[in-house]
């Protein structure tokens, strides 16, 4: 099992038009318009933003629920998440399982892995090309 | 107009011991750690890993506590700009306090820190190749 990219890093925030006009103005980035949106059943909305080969992603709470909302409670605003591209997901989180790692189930191409498992660095898997 | 990034350069995992964070990314993840180091001036140990453009920096303090439960955090990263001294202008024109460019730990190459302003994130802009070899 091998990282081979860093895929994005997720960023929480409070306001992600807010985010999104600041990066733009200031720093020269474009939204990725193809991708993000509402995820209610993971209580959050995204953003794309890429910088060269890898992506920032922008991450509001829009539920009181889940890791976002904890850590917007807890912290604020920073970054929240380092996601790594792996060549096979699911060879990866058995992988991980084998070594003692809490990994979620796969789940369209993403799997996370337990900060308890990483020190406290919260990880996401994720897998680009198909098998 | 913006700052003239090309990549994300760094992205730096803050620990209470970065030998060992960085050991486990290196057994787990099959990330290979390239290169050890004491930061000069704080001392500070680093450990770098390098996935295609993107250096996964790991940092922890010049001493381990016995004991302590390691905890690491995602912390902060480093774009890759074109032109540094062009970054900073422009940021500070839009009000952001910017430290002034100095050399930085990668030869040749110079960084300015960020300091506010960035959701939350630490952040810093670097340029390669911006101290001739000679030093001028």
């Amino acid at each position: 099992m091998k990282a081979t990219r860093i895929d994005h890093v997720g960023i929480v925030v409070k306001d992600i038009d807010a985010a999104l006009a600041t990066y733009a103005r200031n720093f020269g980035f474009a939204a990725d318009s193809r991708r993000g949106g509402d995820l209610p059943a993971l209580g959050i909305k995204n953003a794309f933003m890429p910088v060269g080969g890898s992506d920032l992603e922008f991450i509001q709470a829009i539920s009181s629920e889940g890791p976002v909302a904890q850590f917007a409670s807890d912290r604020g605003e920073g970054a929240f998440m380092l996601s790594l591209e792996v060549e096979d997901l699911d060879a990866a989180v058995e992988h991980l399982r084998s070594a003692g790692a809490r990994v979620g189930n796969s789940n369209n191409g993403v799997a996370f892995v337990s900060m308890k498992s990483t020190h406290g660095v919260n990880l996401q898997l994720v897998q680009r090309k198909p098998n | 107009m913006g700052i003239g990034a090309t990549h994300i350069d760094h992205i730096v995992i803050s620990s209470n011991d970065s030998g060992t964070v960085a050991q486990a990314f290196a057994d787990n993840l099959g990330i290979e750690i390239k290169r050890k180091m004491i930061r000069p001036g704080t001392s500070a140990q680093l450990a770098f890993a390098k996935l295609q453009e993107v250096v996964l920096e790991f940092a922890g303090p010049p001493q381990v506590k016995p004991g302590e439960e390691v905890k690491a955090k995602l912390w902060g990263m480093v774009l890759a700009v074109e032109d540094i001294d062009a970054a900073v202008a422009h940021l500070r024109e839009l009000g952001y306090p910017v430290s002034d460019p100095r050399p930085a730990v990668q030869p040749g190459a110079r960084i300015a820190t960020v300091k506010d302003g960035t959701s939350g994130v630490p952040f810093a802009v670097i340029q390669y190749n911006a101290i001739p070899a000679d030093g001028s």
